[in-house]
């Protein structure tokens, strides 16, 4: 085979990672449906059962608001039990709060905090219910459910911060074409979602997570004008500071009875508006109070944990109703209820159930009826769904055909079985109403009607709700088999190099270490790394707790580390006539010694944060420290700012060198390092945060410092290192081996491996100072602590020297930044993402730019791995390496650069392709939506990460080396021309 | 209750383990001309020592700390040190070259150094895949701490028995035949 040059090695490469983006984007839209949905919108056509024909509604368009309405009156049957509807969100509000958990009431404190709404349960003049909102738990698909009954996709999570207008059926449609005039106050998600409904509406900005009185003021104000208006017939009020004050301070942050309280007050002035406007012109009123989502025990949201669906939905109007403990409902149960009770049709894609309670007050026929429209609806969406559905020629043929439906069709398959309860829901009904004459078994009758109805609506909202979308096969097949394709290339690639470094080389190499050539332990463990990894991907359970796996597996490959120096270790003290025994021995401790500062720290950094989802209540670190005060927390992540700034410090001051331009770069990192403590003393404050001037200007400028200075260094620095031939090094580089003399004439290697050293500092340094600027103050420590790991295995490695492959040290670093990643608190459910960091340091909302900085604040840990293996390159020794009769440019480039980019790619490529495996395979799970799918969107954005980490390393290699290339081809014929003449 | 019964178990067998142990050293130690005494004096000596490192490794790679845990961590590691280290300390006693021949090289030579290094090898491979069902949400009473990893000990212990008696056997048959 012929051996592989720099520009073939780095073509296909790219094409590999071209490949891989274009596998993986075709997967992902292939398996996250934006969303599957009947078009158009329900009209009249609701009130009839459904037919072959659905042609009949058109007209209705046409209809003024005012007919419309009372066509759909007339054709209910069911007179609208009220006129006006104010819908209260109050965002991130957990059920339990109000409603208590598993029939016990509610914490204390927070039952004092909502004296009102207590009472008004206690009386059953409200109805409480915990509404099970379908994960993933974030504000816009939770608002989308709400109003339209449906399910959305998962990937509505991902235009959460990019609102669209909704288009479906919904129901705030349904009211506008009646002719209802509506009033939001609150989140500008609505008026996003609805940009033209709304009569009158003061949006605020979700964005501004630190803010929490001035959100809810913004709405409260202008209550009072509203709530004494009659021209609306529904106000939506949604307050945002519940979920602020969960973002900020979690569950139990002193804030929180304070807002309980505050909502409190607000529901009282409404409800005692509507007591007094009572049977005026101004109609009776609904008050519903819901929550979109619940949250977590730190107050965030996303996942699919008890704390973060439990929502709340709160009737206050209806019959008066008390329950021994709140009954469990869904959230999207919502939207048919408003329905029917205002009386427009159900939306065409609502997958939710009518609530019972709602109904109380109406007569029975009513109450059939409105089972009736309902299961209409529902049978109509399952119509669509299952084209196969075998009612008897349903919908052409009348439905109460119902002796042909034979007992023994009724088991066989969901379809059958929905069919079946159908059936008989009609079946009674129509039985019902020829008997309604006969009081004698009316009621009796009814009773059974009405709960086969409940039967049918109960299953087939579960079976809709649960079925997964039909997903395009062979795209799904096409996007994994890119992604294999791309993986093999990659690996294969690896191997090839693999093969000509450590084969190709051997007889050159004969000299080196035995562990060079052999294949030893470390090397098997890396691999078997991948594989259990793989493995245990397909386990729920182990992909909730994947940090367990990254914890061990990590500390196992450090004790495999100080085995194999305790093996060289007395290798040397065994031959003890070698002359070099005794500065050899000390290495080996000093190597020792640096594996036991990775293990404490790495022991350190599991015990931070107790992260997944079965063990988080488990006492750690920062739990105690956070309870212990701020006046611990602060101390401690002043001291470790301050150890992080000086370690980059010590080591950009550490290269002896005289140049301005290096004075300049050390000067400026000292100055931003003194920023950000600035920062961390005077704004970051624990608890109570709120968006100020200062500390947004102060941010930017220390981003646009870090910034121009880490651009700045990477573009100028090889054009101003001094190129000379005498010896410029790192300080830790004095045991490197001689120089083949050739090379160092030809190759810039010496000023390469300084300006390398430089830049790779320069990142590090740069990654650490943002992220002590963004990261929550409690996650300081564990920063230093990565970074000492990151310094401890680079002189590690860069100590023991030959004695273990270099792409065993790379996997090595890529796994450390893995384990860093969930030591940072990260998990694989959505709910650690930091939303409150995204919006440090931006003055006005942008999607983008928040994007930007919750992926770097999430992806922290891997990334600041990947960037400092542009250090780590610089401290290699590649000389040995190097074959000197065919020493090019390009081999030496690729001998520096080879491994660092391609063993990232590999490792990541060859796992994402087995996720994705997974992930088909899983795609019937119970917890595909809620465990697989958000892990399947973490393995997307790692692949990203490694991607631009990659890039950056490749690309800051290249050039360095190009430029400092050409300028010392110049200074060579400089010397020559000046020798000729 | 079961937690407390269940590490009281262990460190009983923990003790048995030791015993058999000691009496194995004893038979090992027969030809290497060491008296009983000696051995025995080695193999308390080893015990503790064993069990601190073993803690430590078992610390680093992620057992609980916390004053709860410290009972079973400590019956644990007795556990440990007698299946890996009192066996060599018995024959060995502290002589650097021969741990290091057989702990950090792997090299034995012999059928006594198989018999040491087999079995404790096993231990600590069987108690590292015995930690993985830890995690998980079986919510079952064995996956507390150390139990399913004394589980996996115990088992990789046997196996590394099993596999040092088949290798001494299958040596000693080699060299007879080729002695013939």
């Amino acid at each position: 085979m012929a051996p592989l040059t720099c520009t073939k090695l780095s073509v296909i490469t790219i094409t590999g990672v071209i490949i891989q983006i274009i596998g993986l984007s075709l997967f992902v839209f292939g398996f996250f449906p934006v969303k599957p949905a009947l078009p158009g919108t329900s009209g009249s056509e609701s009130f009839y059962a459904p037919t072959c024909d659905f042609v009949g509604n058109l007209s209705d368009t046409t209809l003024p608001s005012d007919q419309l309405k009372s066509l759909y009156q007339e054709l209910s049957g069911i007179p609208p039990s009220f006129d006006r509807l104010i819908l209260m969100v109050i965002d991130g509000l957990p059920a339990e709060f109000v409603l208590g958990k598993n029939g016990k009431p509610p914490n204390k404190q927070f039952k004092e905090g909502m004296p009102y709404t207590q009472s008004l349960l206690a009386s059953g003049s409200a109805i409480g219910y915990h509404a099970k909102a379908a994960p993933p738990t974030v504000t816009m698909p939770r608002l989308k459910a709400m109003v339209s009954g449906a399910i959305g996709g998962f990937l509505d999570v991902a235009f959460n911060f990019n609102t669209q207008a909704m288009m479906d059926d919904n129901l705030l449609g349904q009211f506008f074409r009646i002719g209802w005039k509506m009033v939001m106050l609150g989140d500008e998600t609505w008026i996003k979602l609805f940009p033209r409904l709304f009569e009158r509406h003061d949006g605020v900005s979700s964005f501004y997570v630190k803010d929490t009185v001035q959100v809810d003021q913004n709405v409260s104000r202008h209550l009072g004008d509203e709530l004494w208006k009659d021209d609306w017939n529904l106000l939506i009020l949604h307050y945002l500071g519940l979920d602020h004050v969960g973002h900020i301070g979690g569950r139990s942050s002193v804030l929180m009875v304070p807002k309980l309280k505050e909502m409190d007050e607000v529901v009282k002035l409404i409800h005692s508006s509507i007591n007094q406007s009572q049977g005026n012109r101004r109609g009776r009123a609904l008050l519903v109070i819901v929550s979109d989502h619940g949250m977590t025990e730190n107050g965030n949201h996303g996942g699919s944990t008890y704390e973060e669906t439990d929502s709340l939905a709160l009737f206050i109007g209806l019959r008066n109703h008390v329950f021994d403990y709140a009954p469990v409902i869904k959230q999207i149960d919502i939207a048919p209820t408003l329905a029917l009770l205002f009386g427009v049709p159900i939306p065409k894609n609502n997958v939710g159930v009518m609530i019972r309670e709602a109904f109380d007050s109406l007569k029975e026929d009513q109450h059939l009826r409105a089972l009736e429209l309902n299961a209409w609806q529902l049978l109509r969406l399952l119509h669509a769904q299952l084209s196969g559905l075998p009612c008897r020629n349903f919908p052409c043929d009348a439905f109460y055909d119902h002796q042909s439906s034979d007992s023994s069709e009724c088991n066989h398959t969901t379809e059958n079985m929905l069919c079946c309860l159908y059936m008989e829901a009609a079946a009674l009904y129509t039985s019902w109403k020829s008997k309604r004459g006969f009081e004698s078994s009316s009621n009796k009758d009814y009773r059974s009607t009405a709960a086969a109805y409940y039967k049918f609506l109960k299953s087939a909202s579960e079976w809709l709700s649960r079925r997964t979308t039909d997903k395009p096969v062979k795209v799904l097949v096409l996007g994994l088999a890119t992604m294999f394709i791309s993986s093999v290339m990659l690996s294969n690639l690896m191997f090839c190099r693999l093969r000509e470094i450590y084969h190709g080389g051997k007889q050159q190499a004969s000299n080196l270490n035995d562990s060079m050539n052999g294949w030893s332990f470390d090397e098997t463990f890396i691999i078997s790394v991948v594989l259990i990894l793989v493995t245990c991907m397909t386990s729920s359970s182990m992909v909730e707790e994947e940090h367990y796996i990254w914890y061990f597996f990590i500390s196992t490959f450090y004790l495999l580390l100080l085995r194999k120096t305790a093996q060289s270790l007395s290798s040397v003290g065994l031959q003890s006539s070698f002359p070099m025994q005794k500065g050899k021995s000390g290495e080996g401790y000093f190597r020792i010694c640096c594996i036991f500062l990775l293990l404490i720290s790495g022991r350190i950094l599991r015990g931070w944060h107790q992260g997944g989802v079965n063990w988080t209540s488990l006492p750690d670190i920062s739990k105690w420290l956070e309870q212990a005060g701020s006046q611990y927390v602060k101390p401690l992540q002043l001291i470790s700012a301050i150890l992080v700034i000086s370690i980059g410090l010590f080591a950009l001051f550490s290269i002896e060198s005289k140049g301005k331009y290096f004075q300049m770069v050390r000067l400026i990192f000292l100055i931003s390092g003194l920023l950000v403590l600035l920062h961390i003393t005077r704004y970051q404050d624990f608890t109570f945060s709120s968006t100020n001037y200062g500390a947004t200007l102060l941010v930017q400028i220390i981003y646009a410092i870090l910034g121009a200075t880490t651009i700045g260094t990477v573009v100028a620095l090889p054009w101003l290192i001094p190129l000379s031939t005498s010896k410029i090094s790192p300080t830790d580089n004095t045991i490197s081996p001689p120089f083949f003399p050739s090379i160092q004439e030809k190759f810039p290697l010496v000023e390469f491996r300084d300006s390398l050293y430089v830049i790779g500092w320069a990142y590090i340094l740069c990654w650490c100072l943002l992220q002590l600027l963004l990261q929550q103050p409690i996650n300081t420590t564990p920063i230093l602590l990565l970074l000492l790991q990151t310094v401890a295995s680079v002189l590690y490695f860069l100590r023991s020297g030959t004695h273990h492959k270099e792409w065993v040290e790379i996997a090595g670093f890529y796994y450390l930044g893995m384990a860093g990643h969930f030591a940072l608190g990260n998990s694989n459910t959505l709910a650690t993402i930091d939303v409150a960091g995204a919006f440090i340091g931006i003055s006005n909302h942008s999607t983008f730019l928040s994007g930007i900085l919750m992926f770097v604040i999430t992806y922290a840990s891997p990334m600041f791995i990947l960037l400092s293996l542009v250090m780590c390159i610089s401290t290699k020794s590649m000389a040995h390496l190097v074959i000197p009769e065919k020493e090019n440019a390009g081999d030496l480039l690729m001998m520096m650069l080879g491994f660092p980019c391609l063993v990232p790619l590999v490792i990541n490529s060859i796992l994402l392709t087995a996720y994705t495996v997974v992930l088909l395979l899983m795609q019937n799970h119970l917890f595909v939506w809620s465990v697989f799918s958000p892990k399947y969107l973490y393995v997307c954005a790692t692949t990203v990460c490694t991607f631009i980490g990659v890039f950056i390393v490749a690309a800051t290699g290249s050039y360095t080396y190009f430029v400092l290339a050409k300028r010392k081809q110049k200074a060579c014929t400089r010397v020559y021309s000046t020798c000729s003449s | 209750m079961e937690e407390s019964e269940k590490s009281s178990q262990s460190t009983i067998s923990s003790f048995q383990v030791f015993s058999i142990h000691v009496c194995r050293g004893l038979a090992l130690a027969k030809p290497e001309n060491c008296s009983y005494l000696k051995a025995i004096s080695r193999g308390l000596l080893g015990l503790p020592v064993g069990a601190l490192l073993n803690a430590l490794g078992a610390l680093a790679l992620g057992a609980p700390v916390g004053l709860q845990y410290f009972e079973r961590t400590i019956s644990w590691t007795l556990l440990m040190s007698s299946l890996t280290f009192v066996p060599t300390a018995c024959v060995y006693g502290s002589c650097w070259t021969d741990w290091h021949r057989i702990f950090a090289c792997t090299k034995p030579k012999g059928p006594l150094d198989f018999m040491l290094c087999l079995p404790a090898h096993g231990a600590v491979i069987g108690a590292w895949f015995g930690a993985w069902p830890m995690p998980l949400d079986w919510e079952r009473p064995w996956q507390d701490w150390p139990i399913c990893v004394s589980y996996g000990a115990v088992g990789g212990y046997v196996a590394g028995m099993v596999g040092s008696l088949a290798l001494a056997l299958m040596r000693t048959g080699g060299k007879q035949l080729k002695a013939e």
